[in-house]
């Protein structure tokens, strides 16, 4: 829409052409350029002008609806996708909510992929079971997707669905693996995503993970390459955010963590053992920035050499709350003995 | 049309000094100001100055706003914007203010679209329960618009405003209750998507027009405002002039329509290479946005609690509060000693309705029922205010709010402050 093409909103052809001589040809070009600009460019009045300003905002307006449409567009299509641990669920009401991006990070070995994978088996499972019935798109960039351990999951926490040899590889060939290994293959890869949704008509994307190839291609500390960074990040939020909402799915995205010392700029190393609390603490890696671009962000961690947790940092439905796990041949499961 | 300065209702003394000065029609008097006419003619300023409005053929002296009127528009304002937390109301001076912008800065997952919702929801309290009875305009950059959630706090605001009515059983409240239903509610919020930068600036150059077909429009939030211009402006300058006639524009609205507008900033990692501190936590977009909002609040974590730190406002004085965010929206955090000191993980709805705080009956004192503007003993000298009072206290309306006790608390503190 910011790209639309003045000549396209209904302006008379000469202001186009006097418009496109001052290089102003899009609807965003026109915005962006301050009122003095414009005045002398259309050579229009100041009486006019407001007329004209009305004329190509009303072209690039989002639609005006009320949060009552919204509610019951919501309940039309299928709002969530649940993610199978009980608890969770519960308090995101429902699950991995549909039209937003999900982040999960947490320190390497947690389960992230696993949970990747156990949620990429549970969306193309039948919407009876709890699925969206649909395939989906998944993109490693660190190389941790295995195929077997997707058919392990299948069939040890579905095993009367994928008894039969067809359904298991009928679900296999409905996840599409996409292995991408460095920042602008990733982008490439995103700039299709559009048209790969639309043909496989996938309902669910997995981006795992989205700190691997931006930290050992930026390094933080100088200061070019922090703003080239976040340039990119910024670039892959917004095409995210676009995709979840335009098509209405969920999309899973995950993240390291690094350790941040309160006296020295931010180092990466990924250390499992526990810093002291005094000297250092243990945040999600790619900034404050990055923070805000997830909807919804759970963290994943360690409570002991069984158990895990997952905490909902930031969710716009779900208060702070943390849950236990742990991590099987079946893929992840509730644990019993409470949060 | 220029007229003849002779054919003008003017005394013969000034039409004898403008003729003998040269003066032969309307047309010459523009561009000179009055002291030059003055000292042209020879006559005083204010004799000037009534023949320059009579060539403009302008009645009488122009009508200058002064502050008493101001302040008579601003008493005249029948409800309040409350957050439902009164720490909160009180930090901002009675809820969130009509008429200026206010920015909401903080960090990832602290509370901001939380306390957007919240006020979203807020602005359509009834005026017999001491809101606005408006509806709010809700442009979202972020998509972390859920509906669902804010039904959940809808019906909270419903629950509180039921029992209120049933305690005082009077026939407006009960009347408004019939139709003050989620559904209502959620369909007083009009939802605006913006993905871009373009769409943003768009859809400002269009609120007016919005705001003059939908009068009952009294809240307009922008959540957040930051990510478009950080994701897609590049040039830093331009990033600025934008920013800035936005500010300008919604400003503008503000004012003019008296709306309160609420925007959500989002916090940037400062780095400092010279202190001893490497680096902290500052709003995003930049020092010259920080001019734009009239009322500024930082809402930061510490630990697992959450505060909200007013850091620029032109009537109140700097402060921290604490708040919390539950399933049913904004509120204070409990203060009863029964209760741990941090909030237990799961929030649930029989631990407010059982606490103290919360009144089961009307408080009797009229201070305490009173909003504090609104509150004869807060402001005595000022006998316009009667005038736009209630006439009989008793008949105010409801107190809002979880914590009447908060309230008469901040009540008495602004009458000493008359007293100093």
């Amino acid at each position: 829409m910011a790209s639309k093409n003045l000549r396209r909103v209904g302006l008379p052809v000469e202001l186009c052409s006097r418009l496109a001589k001052q290089h102003v040809v899009t609807c965003q070009e026109f915005l962006t350029l301050s009122s003095l600009d414009l005045l002398r460019m259309t050579g229009r009045s100041y009486e006019d002008f407001p007329q004209l300003m009305m004329t190509i905002s009303k072209h690039c307006c989002p639609k005006t609806t009320t949060a009552l449409e919204n509610k019951k567009q919501h309940k039309q299509q299928s709002a969530f996708l649940p993610t199978s641990l009980a608890s969770l669920d519960n308090a995101l009401c429902g699950g991995l909510a549909c039209g937003s991006v999900t982040e999960v990070s947490g320190p390497p070995g947690c389960g992230k992929t696993q949970l990747c994978m156990m949620l990429s088996v549970l969306a193309t499972l039948p919407k009876r079971m709890g699925g969206l019935d649909s395939p989906v798109i998944y993109i490693d960039t660190e190389g941790a997707f295995s195929s077997l351990r997707l058919i392990e999951i299948a069939q040890r926490r579905y095993s009367e669905y994928f008894a039969c040899q067809k359904r298991l590889l009928e679900m296999t060939s409905r996840v599409h693996l996409y292995r991408e290994f460095s920042t602008q293959h990733i982008m490439d890869r995103l700039q299709v995503l559009e048209e790969s949704l639309v043909e496989t008509g996938a309902q669910f994307v997995v981006l795992d993970s989205v700190a691997s190839a931006v930290r050992q291609e930026f390094d933080s500390r100088l200061p070019f390459s922090l703003v080239q960074r976040s340039k990119f990040l910024g670039q892959q939020a917004a095409f995210l955010k676009y995709l979840a909402e335009e098509f209405c799915i969920p999309i899973l995205l995950t993240n390291q963590i690094t350790v941040k010392f309160n006296d020295r700029p931010t180092s990466t190393l990924e250390t499992t053992e526990e810093p002291s609390v005094e000297e250092s603490f243990v945040t999600t890696a790619l900034g404050t920035t990055w923070g805000h671009s997830a909807n919804t962000r759970l963290v994943l961690q360690f409570l002991n050499t069984q158990q895990r947790q997952i905490r909902v940092a930031k969710s716009p439905v779900a208060p702070n709350m943390d849950f236990s796990y742990t991590v099987q041949s079946s893929g992840d499961d509730d644990d019993n003995s409470g949060e | 049309m220029p007229r003849q300065v002779g054919s003008l209702p003017l005394p013969p003394h000034q039409r004898a000094r403008l003729q003998a000065a040269g003066f032969e029609t309307t047309d010459e008097l523009q561009g000179i100001g009055p002291c030059q006419l003055a000292e042209e003619l020879a006559i005083p300023r204010e004799e000037a100055m009534g023949i320059l409005r009579m060539a403009r053929g302008q009645e009488g002296p122009v009508n200058y706003p002064n502050a008493l009127q101001l302040l008579v528009e601003e008493q005249a304002e029948d409800g309040l914007l409350p957050t439902f937390s009164s720490a909160l109301d009180d930090l901002l001076g009675s809820g969130v203010e009509l008429a200026v912008i206010t920015e909401l800065c903080g960090a990832p997952g602290v509370g901001k679209t939380q306390l957007c919702l919240q006020l979203a929801v807020d602005i359509q309290i009834p005026g017999c329960f001491g809101g606005l009875g408006g509806q709010a305009a809700y442009l979202d950059t972020e998509g972390s618009f859920m509906p669902e959630r804010l039904q959940q706090m809808s019906e909270a605001v419903i629950t509180h405003c039921s029992r209120l009515a049933s305690t005082k059983q009077e026939r407006d409240q009960q009347d408004a209750l019939k139709t003050f239903t989620p559904d209502f509610i959620l369909g007083n919020v009009f939802y605006f998507r913006c993905f871009d930068v373009t769409q943003l600036i768009a859809q400002s150059h269009l609120l007016p027009d919005f705001v003059d077909s939908h009068p009952k429009v009294r809240l307009v939030i922008i959540d957040s405002v930051a990510s478009p211009f950080r994701h897609g402006v590049d040039d830093a300058a331009l990033r600025t002039r934008l920013l800035i006639s936005l500010a300008q524009r919604l400003a503008q609205l503000a004012s003019t329509r008296r709306l309160a507008v609420v925007l959500t900033n989002q916090m940037t990692t400062r780095i400092h290479p010279n202190s001893t501190q490497s680096a902290s936590l500052t709003p995003a977009l930049g020092e010259s946005w920080g001019h734009a909002a009239t009322h500024r609040v930082i809402l930061q974590w510490q630990g697992n609690r959450r505060f909200a730190n007013l850091i620029k406002s032109p009537t109140r004085g700097e402060a921290t509060v604490e708040f919390t965010v539950t399933s049913e929206g904004i509120r204070d955090v409990p203060t009863t000693p029964s209760l741990p000191a941090t909030m237990p993980a799961i929030p649930t709805a029989s631990m407010f309705l059982s606490s103290p705080t919360i009144p089961t009956s009307l408080p009797s004192t009229s201070t305490s029922s009173n909003l504090i503007l609104k509150s004869p003993s807060a402001l005595p000298s000022l006998h316009m205010t009667s005038a736009s009072m209630p006439p009989s206290t008793s008949a105010s309306p409801a107190v809002l709010g979880c914590t009447a006790g908060a309230i008469s608390i901040a009540g008495e503190k602004r009458m000493r402050n008359m007293d100093d």
